[in-house]
């Protein structure tokens, strides 16, 4: 029998005034996994996670957490960083991560000491009497995330984690992410960056104009796409064009094309008869963002990297 | 319930130490001296004029009809030495009864009229009875008998002129005009102190708006807590504030001489234990409904400048439930005294002065539970208003309602 998923939702819709920013969405995130929840910026991600975690209530549809359809009732059990960042400016480190703790229920002692441990092996030991005003913006970032795990909590629901890290800290990040899912943890974060989702994540949801598009692993995701093949003719005819699949374009001296659905040997063995040769052939399996461009849409998927660029670049 | 309470008590502790612990609060704690200063200065002699010239006071003086006669037309010429701002109390005379010190003393334990000091005996063993606050007006009397006799003497008959025996007494009781300024001191220093001290629950939440934490907060806790935390927590600054300068006030009293005679004049009709707790506990209510009130508002403000703006009529509201609750204390017993004793927000300062002057106990108990049912709706009511407030993404409440005047349509929290 399958254990109980950690958070499942029904048809949650969320009104903004007249607009519906979130319409419909269902998502179920099995115990013990990585989930991510991909989308451009104001796709309505932000507002699924403030009613999957009760935060705020859906117009419509239903929602379970932990196994309560009462979220705030486990509450303790939930670790939450938000998209926006904030931290009382003038309390220092550890008792910011001690006081995150306390507002979950750890008592003030353990909270204390958990930090110590944990800043010292997020390499911020030297800060954790310094006060937040005086750490950088991505420091204070990484001590409020420590302390929305401080009270270890079994589900750890993380709004845009990433934005703001520079790499090196991106890359901790994930190591934490990780450490918790291995200590038995359900990690639920949002994204607009693939490449973190495509590493990660054992299953991830895709929202965009506040609609689930698509639901599963990323193997399963990519594999809603066919395989692509790049093939590079070694005598290149006027006839080839003709014989490759309709979808077949130019590409870095070669062709590229889905491959089609029986299979290439056909295909192959027709160019070889036809003395067009093979000087080069190699399929791969469709990107995260091929998959994204195909289920969103291209402008979606260049608003979404432009965000990512921005931030980058900020 | 219990994880309510522990997890508001988390916010209030921090919303407690980052008030309490900032060198402004060293500024904010010392304040009232500034005012004291000044209140010195300007009380001074403001004090000298009213003590004599308080028109609620009289003197009397028990004699038979000839020398009553006498006294009586002596004081019409010495009266007129007087300005008229500074005269004596005005003199009545009575006619003696079996025994006039005891009729004397029972003049001045009076609590209807505030009779200050008597002068009885008659010419040949005149005595003087004065309240601890009659001094001068038995200074008076002493002369007025002095300046009648010598003349009676030098017109009549020689001998030696008796002079008055003076003698004080406390006042068993209190006097009406002492009481009324106790309820009204009682009802100043609330309304100064949760004018002070409420107010600030109306900017609270800018600080966790501005920084965001209010989102680590909305996330880990339900709003209600966290309203809660910070109502109380800011109710833990004004204790200490209120402590604080209550015991500088009890040091200092303790330091002056002769104040239990004054004190006495002032004693509340319920004693003076009952009614400082009552004080207290009146200043609790009264900050708690108008602490919530002005949370669940200063909630609804977007930026610093919508609260700014909001000060104004919070500061109209509480003077309104001040000048309620005076006029109320000015006419104990009438419909309007029970009107603000029993209006919400005018209910803890008004049954504070109600303290002073009447001396029942149960209307406190039911005021008090009165209070403390609105001081439940108002939390209860401003807990919602607030999470409403903070959460919501969208106008803000003021510009839902400045849209809904102008265009008649709308709604007022989008």
């Amino acid at each position: 029998m399958q254990p109980a998923p950690a958070l499942s939702a029904n048809g949650l819709v969320k009104y903004f005034g007249d607009k519906r920013a979130v319409d419909h969405v269902d998502i179920l995130v099995p115990q013990g996994s990585i989930y991510g929840i991909l989308g451009p910026n104001g796709a309505g991600k932000t507002t699924t996670l403030r009613m999957l975690l009760g935060i705020i209530d859906p117009d419509e549809g239903h929602r379970e957490l932990l196994g309560t359809a009462r979220p705030r009732s486990v509450g303790d059990r939930v670790g939450y960083l938000p998209e926006e960042r904030g931290l009382y400016p003038g309390m220092k480190a550890r008792e910011a991560i001690a006081f995150m703790g306390a507002l979950r229920g750890l008592d003030w002692k353990t909270g204390r000491e958990r930090a110590d441990v944990m800043l010292e092996a997020a390499g911020l030991g030297a800060s954790a009497y310094e006060k937040i005003k005086k750490l950088s913006k991505g420091m204070a970032q990484f001590v409020q995330l420590l302390g929305s795990i401080v009270h270890r909590p079994d589900l750890i629901v993380l709004d845009e984690p990433f934005s703001g890290l520079d790499p090196v800290n991106q890359g901790r990040l994930e190591d934490i992410i990780l450490a918790e899912r291995d200590r038995g943890a359900t990690v639920l974060f949002s994204t607009h960056i693939m490449g973190h989702a495509e590493r990660l994540c054992d299953r991830l949801a895709i929202i965009a104009g506040g609609k689930r598009r698509y639901e599963g692993s990323v193997d399963e995701a990519r594999a809603t796409l066919p395989m692509q093949a790049h093939y590079e003719p070694r005598e290149d005819g006027g006839a080839l064009a003709a014989k490759l699949p309709a979808d077949a374009v130019r590409d870095n001296g070669g062709y590229r094309f889905a491959v089609p659905e029986g299979g290439m040997e056909a295909l192959l063995q027709q160019l070889l008869d036809s003395g067009h040769g093979i000087a080069g052939l190699s399929l791969e399996r469709p990107s995260l963002h091929d998959v994204f461009v195909a289920l969103v849409g291209e402008e979606t998927v260049e608003r979404m990297e432009a965000d990512s660029d921005a931030e980058q670049s900020a | 319930m219990m994880r309510f309470l522990r997890k508001a008590a988390v916010i209030a502790r921090r919303d407690f130490l980052a008030t309490v612990f900032t060198p402004a609060f060293l500024m904010f704690l010392l304040a009232p001296l500034f005012m004291l200063a000044f209140a010195t200065v300007g009380g001074t002699g403001a004090r000298m004029i009213a003590d004599s010239g308080d028109e609620s006071r009289t003197i009397v003086v028990i004699a038979d009809a000839p020398l009553a006669a006498q006294l009586d037309a002596e004081d019409s010429r010495m009266r007129a030495l007087f300005p008229e701002p500074v005269a004596p109390p005005p003199i009545e005379i009575r006619t003696p009864g079996r025994d006039p010190g005891a009729q004397a003393r029972a003049l001045i334990e009076n609590e209807s009229i505030e009779i200050v000091a008597v002068l009885f005996g008659g010419v040949d063993d005149p005595h003087i009875l004065f309240a601890p606050d009659g001094e001068r007006s038995a200074n008076y009397l002493g002369a007025l008998f002095e300046n009648t006799v010598e003349a009676e003497r030098a017109a009549s008959f020689g001998g030696a002129i008796a002079v008055p025996e003076r003698e004080t007494i406390q006042r068993s009781a209190a006097t009406i005009s002492g009481r009324q300024a106790t309820g009204f001191t009682a009802l100043f220093v609330l309304f100064l102190l949760t004018l002070l001290l409420a107010g600030q629950t109306v900017s609270v939440l800018a600080e966790e708006k501005g920084n965001k934490v209010i989102e680590i907060l909305a996330a880990a806790v339900p709003l209600e807590t966290v309203f809660f935390g910070k109502l109380f927590g800011l109710f833990g600054v004004a204790l200490l504030f209120v402590s604080f300068w209550g015991g500088i006030i009890a040091f200092g009293l303790s330091l002056m001489p002769d104040t239990g005679a004054a004190l006495a004049a002032l004693d509340p009709a319920i004693g003076f234990g009952p009614f400082l707790a009552l004080a207290i506990v009146y200043f609790g209510m009264g900050y708690l409904l108008l602490g919530a009130v002005f949370l669940a508002v200063g909630a609804q403000a977007t930026s610093m400048r919508e609260i700014q703006m909001l000060s104004l009529p919070i500061t109209f509201f509480q003077m309104a439930m001040f000048g309620f609750a005076s006029a109320a204390a000015a006419a104990p017993g009438s419909a309007l005294a029970t009107a603000a004793e029993l209006f919400p927000f005018s209910s803890p300062f008004a049954m504070a002065a109600r303290g002073a002057t009447d001396p029942a106990l149960w209307p406190h108990a039911a005021a008090i539970a009165w209070q403390i049912l609105w001081v439940s709706i108002t939390i209860a009511i401003g807990a919602r208003l607030f999470r409403k407030g903070v959460l919501k993404s969208g106008p803000s409440f003021f510009r839902s309602i400045g849209k809904y005047l102008r265009c008649g349509r709308g709604s007022k929290s989008a």
